[in-house]
């Protein structure tokens, strides 16, 4: 059992260490407003559209981007292996297929920047003119 | 039938790559070791180390053609077949409409809760899912299947309907045997919200299975004028139904799993089987400990031979056939995954199974990787 105390122990330090925000962002002319439910719905591919009807296309951080797994707990409430083991319940079944992949916050803002429909999130830090801000976590 | 529709979804897949389209190849692995305890025997391991019977490679081709319509295939390779490459599922996907969506070729018989991936160990936490349910063989059907998934409030429904034929093969007392179902219909349906989810499986179809080693019995049987005895034994287009009720709990790190299914074969000497599990489970970080505990029991039919004089001299030879039906088996999982990377698991499961009937006890301890790409 002390075991199991060091190993949690050793993750909820590991989670303290990465305190920056995280923010959602869409295109400017997107007039969405998104809750984090409606995030979830997006991200977990149960819903394809913005509150407004519009057509949503999600897009993911790769795993090394450092706001991916911020975004997997924070917002979806589960960890990045949770999340590929739900991924590929639906992709091995033909039932889904999981967000295309960016490998940096900047390309996240370019490709953002450049699609009225997507939706995707980068470090707060790193948040421009380019893109508008629908949610922090 | 299978060979064309197989033949179909691979040109399909081939001509898309040609034409326009987005492809996707995805795959999973499974490198699985294990060794039952001196003397024992399970789920295909005996008490020498064995890497092979539960390692298996697959390959999945998923092709966007446009216009809402999509082709899967999936190749898979099983140590416990000498890694020879069979399609799982090859099967068409045409979006009706954003709740509506048609399936049609070889598809996954729908009967469990992780039927669908139960070969894609990465999905969920156990080494194996629990034999004692998991066990019934017909396991993939060709046809087409009608989804249905809405959203209301914070609740998921995912409605399903089949409809199709199995081909294949299964053991009858020991042998091998050419089986069919044809008319399966069935349905399920799954409503879950954040943490719980619960699913209704039931279906039916006429079974037929050609058991050589039964007919000499059911010939001699029809010669004595007993056809309605040979019939009430034999699988000559009987009803068979299955139904099945699963649960899930995930929720602040516990995890709570179980289900339930009862299956029968109207008309034949087939028993009738209740099976359940119940598996818990916590996460701490990356390490996920569990433990489960399965029963499958079932009930033979004494009534087929009831009625026959005692010194008919059948009688003990369906006896024995009707009596070889009757199973009482338990048994307990301690396991533990171990995420050791983004894209892998570990895992380790030790597992005893009882035998009620032979009072046997069956030992064995397996560790392997999970990975998808």
């Amino acid at each position: 059992m002390n075991w199991f105390k060091v190993m949690t122990l050793t993750a909820a330090l590991a989670a303290n260490t990465a305190f920056a925000e995280v923010a959602v962002i869409v295109h400017p002319s997107n007039a969405a407003t998104l809750d984090q439910a409606e995030i979830t719905r997006l991200f977990t591919g149960r819903g394809a559209t913005f509150n407004n009807g519009n057509k949503a296309t999600p897009l993911n951080l790769s795993e090394s981007a450092a706001a991916r797994a911020d975004f997997d707990s924070k917002v979806l409430g589960k960890s990045s292996s949770q999340m590929k083991a739900y991924w590929s319940k639906l992709v091995f079944t033909g039932k889904g297929t999981p967000p295309k992949e960016l490998n940096s916050d900047a390309d996240m803002k370019a490709a953002v920047a450049a699609d009225a429909n997507a939706i995707g999130y980068i470090d707060a830090a790193a948040v421009d003119a380019t893109v508008k801000v629908v949610a922090k976590f | 039938m299978k060979k064309t529709w197989v033949a179909a979804c691979v040109a399909m897949a081939c001509c898309a790559t040609t034409a326009t389209a987005e492809v996707n190849i995805n795959g999973f692995a499974s490198i699985k070791a294990g060794k039952a305890s001196s003397g024992d025997t399970l789920y295909g391991y005996t008490d020498e180390i064995d890497f092979k019977n539960e390692s298996l490679f697959a390959l999945q081709v998923q092709s966007d053609l446009g216009e809402k319509l999509s082709v899967t295939a999936q190749i898979m390779a099983r140590g416990r077949n000498d890694f020879d490459a069979e399609f799982e599922w090859a099967f068409l996907t045409y979006q009706l409409t954003d709740e509506w969506r048609l399936n049609a070729g070889r598809l996954r018989t729908p009967f469990y809760k992780y039927s669908d991936f139960r070969d894609v160990g990465y999905a969920y936490d156990w080494l194996r899912t629990p034999q004692s349910v998991y066990d019934l063989g017909f396991n993939t059907i060709e046809g087409v299947s009608l989804y249905h998934s809405s959203n209301f409030r914070n609740m998921q429904s995912n409605l399903q309907l089949v409809f199709g034929a199995y081909d294949g093969e299964v053991a009858v007392v020991g042998t091998e045997s050419p089986a069919q179902i044809n008319n399966i219909v069935g349905a399920t349906w799954e409503l879950s919200q954040d943490w719980l989810s619960m699913r209704l499986a039931y279906l039916v179809g006429d079974v037929s299975i050609e058991a050589s080693s039964l007919n000499p019995l059911l010939q001699a049987l029809s010669n004595l004028g007993l056809g309605s005895v040979a019939q009430s034994i034999d699988f000559n287009e009987d009803d068979g139904s299955f139904f099945g009720v699963g649960l899930n709990y995930d929720r602040n790190d516990w995890l709570m799993v179980a289900e339930y299914t009862h299956v029968k074969v109207e008309d034949s000497f087939y028993a009738n089987q209740d099976s359940y599990y119940l598996s818990l489970g916590r996460r701490f970080g990356a390490f996920t400990p569990y433990v489960s505990y399965e029963k499958d029991e079932d009930d033979a039919k004494p009534e087929i031979y009831a009625a026959l004089p005692a010194n008919f001299p059948l009688r003990p030879t369906i006896a024995t056939i009707v009596n070889s039906q009757w199973f009482d088996n338990s048994t307990w999982n301690l396991g533990l995954r171990y995420d050791f990377h983004p894209a892998a698991a570990f895992k380790v499961q030790f597992s005893s199974a009882k035998d009620k009937f032979t009072n046997s006890k069956d030992s064995l301890m397996a560790l392997g990787v999970d990975l998808v790409f």
